[in-house]
């Protein structure tokens, strides 16, 4: 059917007008998003982005931080890194205390995790005092095990008073013992929020999936298996992610409690990198470690996902 | 006055060792006092009595930090129109924070910091920091201020900080187990290895009482030990000459110090100790003996009150016989003033009422942490017998010349770095003494071609 003209032109005009309210509609929807975002995102730029691309900027100056010379040297910084065995030796401990801390977190996490999920006694206790060093001052925690480890110190008390005195040791001037030593200290400082980050993740599992496996004649440890731990794969993910992150930038409890030694014994990247642009004033090069370290920290937190997302597949 | 307070760093341990120490020539003096330096006064200003606000950083001993507070509150008394804001950053988070706010020109307008070849001659050489040569010239500070003060904390004839104190090392003893022990005060070397076996006999597992993990108290050994071998001139001749840190002397003073604790002198973990908590043993009689500084008597005073009585103090003996004993000596820290800062004349004002005042001398100087720089009237103050016997045991040997107390903090960063390291290493028998003082030579050499040593300074001040 043949549409008059004059109405063809007021359909179209319509069409256009609805056309427009749409766009106006989405774009007061794109506009009111953004609005809500802008701080946030003006706050990451100027404290986050900024910063971090300004040291990778600087990572390409020799500067001591002051001067107002910074003397551009290319990849003279990254060279030197390459060469600087303190360098290497930093990343294989800080290396090894991902793996001891992330491991903690993550086995030690679970089962801690699944205990308080049952209905055991005193689980808001438990809960509590899983959690207690997360909020605790990082400051505290390092006090606390500094005094622990002490050859005075509790622990070394504590294997005199059961007749295992042969045991007792300078546990952080120990060049062998101190790094262990000191990662198992920050996995009981940071394991609570894996264990709060799990608990979540399995009150979130379909409890009907259980009941059937129950009726299948499933145990407690299959269930665990097979029901619990492949439905916390995302949790999981997140757990090791944040653990990994937390291991790779640790720099306050080292730097309280052996400032990297004896020696190099507990160096890490970040104590590494504190010494080199704070102590020597060195920004360029400590810009360099830094940069680094980020990208160390970007490479594991993608690795990590994609091969979560492998084993999905 | 406002108080602002950061956080205190745990690390801040090993940086505490702001303190005290005589300067010599005042020992016993009970010299004629400061007073007539307030004639000499520069037309230091109220600026017409406008109102002028002056932020502060410090850092340091809370004794020395309670009496620098009080002090400026009775200034803040005496001048309604300067408003001061003291902000008290720890040590080890000082350095981080002054560098970026000094940059971002939001840095304090005068702060206390160190005087050594690294941060502060970058602060200067950008300009940051006050020439004081027309205050240290125009109030008198140079008839008070030692000339190997000044050195530190000077460079191209200019003043650029005030060294406020000096420091010292020596060796602390508890008197009542020395005397159940039946030993008498080593003085000679062997003596002290002796001693040292004795009380290791006793049943004391660290008879030389050595926070290791902290790294800068082994230098406190490598300092008085390489300046006893090399004395005062060797010293210097390795400092502002062509001498070698990897020359003999040096070497058989590293070997000195391995020795000693090869012998078990330190206790068998010396590397996990931390200093505090050996201080802490110390004086709960745990410890026998600790090598350190007065600083730690303030502190103790109130304590351990009347029971400080049986702890004294001697001059480690020569390690090698018949040589003469040097006491250790050094600049505490050093006050700056911003360049930047619109009324430069209120703050040396300040810090001339601070530091030159006798009532400030002497508060600060009862404190128990801190020895101002100059003649001292002791008579006028009160203090704690340790500390006189500190006086008295430095005094005594003054005149062969001092040594440094902290070749640490006066030698480059880097050079500090592979010391401290070398050091664990060498009592942990990873290193022998000739590799440690080759790496010290080498982190010397790559400094000096970058021209990061402390350069010798001094001031002329014309007559009249």
């Amino acid at each position: 059917m043949a549409v008059p003209y004059s109405q063809g032109i007021e359909g179209a005009a319509t069409a256009a007008r609805g056309r427009r309210r749409v766009r106006r509609y989405l774009l007061q929807r794109w506009l009111t998003a953004y609005l809500f975002i802008l701080p946030v995102v003006l706050l990451y730029v100027v404290f986050v982005l900024r910063p971090t691309l300004q040291t990778f900027w600087l990572a390409f100056y020799e500067w001591n931080g002051i001067s107002v010379d910074r003397d551009w040297v290319g990849l003279a910084n990254f060279r030197r890194l390459i060469d600087d065995s303190i360098f290497w030796q930093a990343l294989r401990h800080s290396l090894a205390w991902t793996a001891v801390t992330v491991s903690f977190n993550l086995v030690v996490g679970l089962v801690a995790a699944a205990l308080l999920s049952s209905n055991i006694r005193g689980r808001l206790l438990f809960r509590l005092g899983f959690f207690l060093p997360v909020v605790q001052a990082s400051i505290v925690t390092a006090m606390i095990w500094r005094w622990i480890y002490a050859p005075t110190g509790v622990l070394n008390t504590g294997l005199d008073a059961i007749g295992l005195g042969f045991l007792a040791q300078g546990w952080l001037g120990s060049f062998t013992l101190a790094l262990p030593a000191l990662a198992l200290a920050s996995s009981w400082m940071t394991f609570g929020l894996s264990v709060v980050i799990l608990l979540a993740g399995m009150q979130g599992i379909d409890p009907t999936l259980y009941d059937a496996a129950r009726v299948d004649g499933a145990g407690r440890r299959r269930m665990f298996l097979d029901i619990t731990i492949p439905s916390l794969r995302n949790t999981i993910t997140i757990v090791i992610l944040l653990a990994l992150i937390d291991a790779f930038k640790v720099f306050d409890l080292i730097w309280a409690t052996t400032q990297g030694g004896p020696v190099r014994a507990t160096e890490v990247l970040g104590t590494y990198l504190f010494k080199e642009g704070f102590q020597k004033n060195q920004y360029g090069y400590g810009s360099a470690i830094a940069v680094a370290l980020s990208l160390i920290i970007l490479a594991s937190s993608i690795l990590n996902v994609t091969l979560r997302e492998r084993a999905d597949a | 006055m406002e108080i602002r307070e950061s956080r205190v760093s745990a690390s801040a341990a090993g940086l505490t060792r702001r303190g005290l120490l005589h300067r010599a020539t005042a020992l016993g003096i009970g010299a004629p006092l400061l007073s007539g330096l307030a004639g000499a006064k520069l037309a230091a200003a109220q600026e017409g009595g406008e109102p002028v606000e002056l932020t502060i950083w410090l850092n340091g001993e809370p004794g020395t930090v309670n009496a620098v507070t009080e002090i400026i509150e009775e200034y803040e008394r005496q001048n309604s129109n300067v408003d001061v804001t003291v902000t008290f950053v720890g040590n080890s988070l000082f350095n981080p924070s002054l560098l970026p706010a000094l940059n971002a020109g939001e840095g304090p307008d005068v702060w206390m910091g160190g005087s050594g070849p690294g941060q502060p001659a970058a602060i200067i050489e950008a300009g940051h920091a006050q020439d004081l040569t027309p205050y240290y010239c125009g109030l008198g500070w140079n008839e008070v201020i030692p000339e190997t003060i000044v050195n530190y904390t000077s460079s191209d004839g200019k003043l650029w900080a005030v060294g406020d104190s000096v420091e010292t090392t020596l060796m602390f003893y508890n008197k009542e187990v020395f005397a159940e022990n039946d030993l008498a005060v080593p003085a000679t070397w062997a003596e002290l290895m002796t001693a040292c076996d004795t009380l290791q006999e006793a049943g004391f597992a660290m008879p030389i009482g050595l926070g290791g993990a902290d790294k800068w108290p082994i230098s406190h050994w490598q300092s008085m030990l390489w300046g006893r071998y090399a004395g005062p001139a060797g010293v210097d001749e390795v400092m502002f000459g062509d001498g070698r840190w990897d020359a003999e002397p040096f070497v058989e003073a590293t070997a000195k110090l391995q020795e000693l604790n090869d012998a078990g002198c330190f206790g068998p973990n010396a590397l996990a100790e931390l200093q505090d908590d050996v201080v802490a043993r110390f004086w709960r009689g745990e410890v026998p003996m600790v090598y350190t500084g007065p600083w730690i008597i303030g502190p103790a005073v109130q304590d351990l009150g009347e029971a400080i009585a049986k702890f004294g103090v001697f001059q480690a003996p020569p390690p090698v016989d018949g040589t003469p004993i040097y006491p250790t000596e050094d600049i505490g820290t050093g006050w700056y003033i911003n360049a930047d800062y619109e009324h430069p004349d209120v703050a040396a004002e300040l810090l001339d009422f601070m530091l030159f005042r006798p009532e400030s001398r002497a508060q600060l100087l009862e404190s128990g942490e801190d020895v101002p720089v100059g003649e001292l009237d002791l008579e006028a103050v009160e203090l704690p017998t340790l500390l006189e016997e500190v006086f008295a045991a430095t005094s005594q040997y003054r005149e062969n010349g001092t040594i440094h107390a902290f070749l640490d903090t006066v030698t480059p960063a880097a050079m500090t770095d592979v010391t401290y390291d070398g050091l664990q290493a060498l009592l942990a028998g990873q290193m022998s003494p000739e590799e440690f003082n080759a790496a010290v030579q080498a982190a010397w050499e790559a400094a000096k071609a970058e021209n990061e040593q402390l350069q010798r300074g001094g001031v002329a001040c014309s007559a009249g």
